[in-house]
């Protein structure tokens, strides 16, 4: 092995992603006077936040009255009851401060005729307890994402919080289960550098990039999870997996709920709006799961659109012009390069498509990784917090309702600096580092960089991306997802085989692309087994041969843990919390999810 | 003087000829620039045969094409692939823009060139160093700036007033339009370029802000303002139809506005 | 040699000379000046051509004639400094060859614009002969 040598760098904090997420833990552990590393592998503006369109949701109350119990109820309902009620009351208690805050830090929301900030629809916003679709998503545009994240990159200007950019994290460094920091390689010198910090916290975003079509960006491979994988910690709800309902056909490129938020709607190939049988109360704004099960129930039953019928229609075509313009120009002009279509004139070209992961790491609602220790369900990973896609709160259970992730990013991302200053005292004394603590990441880079197998990175991925786009879709079965298994085994073997062209350190996308393929079968693994082993259908988790819910068996989440040698996934279960945080509202026990 | 000719070390050689992979015939080349820091030496054009009909439309999907398939090494930015993000950033036909949003088939010519963002330091390959962009536009001071306190709820603001927001807030800072300003070339140490002033303009007209003076004061500067000649290039590669040559006049007119 | 300044010092550098309007003011008078100025000089010149020395000088004595030649002189050299010392801050890097240029071209649009003002008024206060607008 050549001889690699870490730069060292102390800090109290670490940040690892500079999304939504990361960026607002690291300005909170930073306003706490504590010394904030945030490293990251794209600069901070580039990060996958920056694509979420249609807005946050908080019960403001702008548009008409609003409370936070009606918003609890609905995410409740939407993540079919496996979202955890205590970090579930603590988000949409918090959404409306958190909300406040990112005004008052310059995003340029857009606004009512009084002059608040605007509100639109979404997907299982309701108010009263289901009674009728609710204004509660906050928006600027269809560029909320957007403009979230650059008011935040510019806020963390403002204060001491120091960026490492374009550095890839490498691997979690653990002490006896604590977490002592992390080790990351810079693209633009080659250099490696090993980060001693009190705290870690993984705000690495979704693993989308482990299907063949998602709407997320190349970058989203899931590098927390993968990481803490490696460390032995389980990843909880991984069969979880949401599939947008409006993808653009062929290209995947988002068009936001916000569009339906606004009356647009779908239709199949006989023109009808189908969405009104499978949801007669909340039509075309029902929460993502169902309206991407209809889809594809539709097209199954040949009603999809297009020469192959395979798939549907989204419909703005109706909405004044001036509308468009004001409230959505993103995706018109999205639709205009991807898809081709004039959406003032023409209606746009869906499908279903990979779009979130409910499962990460399992957190409290302080971001704190707990893991399942003996009976001890709740135990914290010292050290170790995770925030953001990569984390699973669990707010949203088995379905997130949307405009409900810019939310659990703020809140909780604001959640962890408080409870950093709580824990942390800023330049307390810290073990030293050793380098059997970190030789396996140096050993991992080097295999890698040297690999000289006979299949490239590319190709094992694209063939891992093929298996998860079969196996594991919107409707599994138990032999897609058993057929998924062994594929993804094979596969798993095949690694030992595969080939790195570039051997250099600077800027070697090639091995970088080959980390993060690593990150990407370790959760795709995780994925297909936890999906194998939860035999019911829950949220984004449809299974045809096990077409109800079972909250007998099942009201519980999935842990999974990989074993790196062997690929073999051991699964084990923590409770869902089946209570709240306060005394102010009941816990909402579990019926039948009707819109 | 100003450097006419390129320096001696960055002078592009003839690189290497890489054939379609199965020997297609229907192919379109590519015509990239390379530059490896670890293997030394000058930078090169090499041309990749790109088969057509395995191929997406956007020039981002043909440089994936190709990394995936013919020459791994070839190293770039990309994330989000639909416009949003800003890291594909480069000049592509003679004209910065984003290769994801740009179709190859517009590119004119026989073979489709593409090199990085002209005038900066090349890092690797398509890939420059934007250290210095970033910092400028760090020190525009991108945030809000208002005395406390703050109200309970949201700052109000009017529609018209938000209103003046749009065609600036949406800058991804791609660079593309700082890269092709040949003033930005000229002066780019001093010169705070048009993506670092279409976010200065950004926050002056931001109703809710409290600090235009300091604004304005930290921007009169024959360099840093000033060196706008209005040659417009800015305007006219924008991937996102901004106009910061628009948004540099009107900081100006702000300027004169305090004066007259 | 490698330079260890931090990003944020480099594109701060010295931080706002806090002038440039005032510049960028007399840039857009002078010009706004110089467009009916220079339509009145093309029309004087092709009226004095044909006058011969002694009308010349004859046409310069008007009081109105004299004011705007010295308008058109005086502000055409302003400008063109001005203009000159832009281009030449934009293409020159090396601080002495900066500076020199830059007072070449003071020294040097002052001193004709002073020579040609001298000039005029010589002529125009010389004895006076008659007057033809």
């Amino acid at each position: 092995m050549a001889a690699y040598e870490f730069i060292d760098h102390t800090f109290d904090v670490v940040v690892v992603g500079a999304g939504g997420s990361g960026l607002r833990a690291a300005l909170g552990a930073a306003e706490k006077g504590l010394k904030t590393a945030c490293i990251t592998k794209v600069f901070p503006t580039r990060s996958h936040t920056v694509a979420a369109q249609g807005g946050i949701s908080a019960s403001l109350g702008n548009m008409g009255k609003d409370d936070w119990r009606w918003h609890m109820y609905d995410t409740v309902k939407g993540s079919d009851w496996l979202g955890d009620q205590d970090s579930i009351e603590y988000m949409v208690r918090n959404a409306p401060a958190a909300v406040y805050e990112l005004e008052h830090w310059g995003v340029p929301f857009s606004r009512t005729p009084e002059g608040k900030i605007y509100q639109r629809a979404f997907g299982g916003m309701t108010s009263n307890y289901g009674e009728a679709p609710i204004q509660r998503t906050c928006a600027a545009a269809d560029r909320t994402g957007h403009a979230m994240l650059h008011t935040m990159y510019g806020q963390s200007l403002s204060k001491s919080v120091e960026f490492f950019i374009e550095y890839f994290a490498l691997d979690l460094i653990m002490e006896n289960g604590v977490c002592v920091g992390i080790t990351a390689w810079k693209l633009d010198d080659g250099t490696l550098h090993r980060f001693r910090a009190q705290a870690t916290v993984l705000a690495t975003g979704g693993y989308g990039r482990a299907y063949f079509s998602a709407t997320s960006a190349h970058t989203c491979t899931g590098d927390g999870g993968g990481m803490a994988l490696r460390a032995g910690l389980p990843l909880q709800d991984m069969e979880f997996v949401q599939f947008h309902p409006t993808g653009i056909y062929g290209s995947g490129c988002l068009i936001t709920e916000g569009s339906r938020g606004e009356g647009g709607y779908l239709t199949n190939s006989e023109g009808e709006r189908f969405m009104e049988r499978y949801a007669p109360t909340v039509k075309d704004l029902a929460p993502r799961d169902m309206v991407s099960r209809a889809m594809t129930l539709e097209i199954r039953e040949g009603r999809g659109v297009g020469p192959k019928k395979d798939h549907i229609f989204l419909h703005l075509d109706h909405l004044d012009p001036k509308i468009l313009a004001e409230r959505l120009p993103g995706i018109s002009e999205t639709a205009r390069i991807f898809a081709g279509v004039d959406v003032t004139k023409q209606p746009i070209p869906v499908i279903p498509t990979v779009h979130y992961n409910m499962g990460g790491l399992q957190t409290n609602y302080h971001g704190e990784v707990v893991t399942l220790k003996g009976k001890e369900p709740d135990s914290v990973v010292p050290g170790l917090f995770a925030v953001g896609e990569a984390a699973c709160v669990s707010v949203h259970g088995s379905n997130r309702l949307g405009s409900n992730s810019l939310i659990d990013l703020v809140v909780f991302g604001r959640a962890v600096g408080l409870r950093l200053g709580e824990i942390l005292k800023p330049g307390a004394s810290q073990p030293e580092l050793t380098a059997a603590q970190t030789d396996p990441h140096v050993a991992r880079l080097d295999r890698f960089r040297n690999a000289d197998g006979s299949t490239p990175t590319a190709e094992l991925r694209a063939e891992m991306q093929a298996i998860m786009q079969e196996d594991a879709a919107v409707y599994r079965t138990g032999e897609s997802l058993q057929n998924g298994c062994n594929r993804l085994q094979a596969l798993w073997q095949k690694k030992s085989d595969i080939k790195v062209s570039d051997r250099g350190l600077v800027w070697n996308t090639d091995l970088m692309e080959t980390l993060e393929f690593e990150n990407l079968i370790a959760q795709a693994v995780v994925t297909v087994e936890s999906g194998n082993n939860r035999t019911e259908s829950r949220g984004a988790h449809a299974r045809e041969d096990f077409p109800d819910r079972d909250d007998k068996t099942w009201m519980k989440h999935t842990l999974a843990y990989l074993d790196q040698t062997t690929g073999k996934v051991k699964v084990d279960y923590r409770p869902v919390h089946n209570y709240t945080m306060s005394k102010d509202i009941d816990y909402i026990p579990p019926k039948s999810r009707v819109y | 003087m100003a450097e006419l000719a390129l320096p001696k070390n960055s002078v592009v050689k003839a690189g290497k000829h890489w054939p379609a992979p199965g020997g297609a015939k229907a192919v379109k080349s590519f015509r990239i620039y390379r530059y490896d820091p670890e293997a030394g030496g000058n930078p090169r054009w090499d041309t990749y045969d790109v088969p057509v009909d395995a191929v997406g439309p956007m020039v981002l999907d043909a440089l994936i094409y190709i990394k995936n398939t013919i020459d791994p090494t070839l190293a770039f930015r990309r994330s989000c692939r639909e416009g949003v993000c800003g890291s594909c950033a480069m000049n592509i036909g003679g004209r910065n823009t984003l290769a994801c949003t740009h179709g190859w088939a517009e590119v004119p010519g026989k073979a489709v060139q593409i090199s990085p963002l002209p005038h900066m330091a090349v890092v690797k390959d398509l890939i420059p160093d934007l250290t210095i962009f970033y910092a400028q536009y760090a020190s525009i001071e991108p945030w809000l700036h208002t005395t406390p306190p703050e109200p309970a709820n949201e700052w109000k603001q009017s529609e018209s007033d938000r209103e003046k927001l749009d065609g600036l807030y949406e800058c991804i800072l791609c660079a593309c339009c700082s890269t092709s300003c040949p003033s930005y070339w000229w002066n780019g140490d001093r010169y705070l370029g048009p993506a670092a002033l279409l976010h200065a303009y950004r926050w002056l007209i931001d109703s809710r802000d409290e600090a235009t003076g300091e604004r304005l004061d930290a921007l009169e500067d024959p360099f840093k303002l000033y060196r706008c000649h209005t040659i417009m290039n800015c305007a006219q590669v924008c991937p996102k139809g901004l106009n910061p040559a628009k948004a540099i006049a009107e900081v100006k007119k702000m300027m004169v506005d305090r004066v007259i | 040699m490698t330079s260890y300044r931090t990003p944020r010092s480099r594109a701060a550098g010295l931080g706002s000379a806090k002038h440039g309007v005032s510049t960028w003011i007399a840039e857009r008078v002078t010009s706004v000046a110089l467009v009916p100025l220079a339509l009145w000089a093309v029309f004087a010149a092709l009226r004095v051509a044909p006058m011969g020395y002694e009308g010349a000088v004859a046409w310069l004595h008007h009081p109105l004639n004299l004011t705007f030649s010295l308008l058109f002189a005086g502000l055409s050299f302003y400008h063109m400094g001005m203009g000159m010392a832009v281009i030449i801050e934009d293409y020159i890097h090396r601080r002495s060859t900066l500076v020199t240029l830059l007072l070449l071209n003071a020294f040097v649009w002052f001193g004709f614009g002073v020579a040609t003002i001298v000039a005029l008024l010589k002529v125009a206060l010389a004895t006076s002969v008659g007057v033809a607008l």
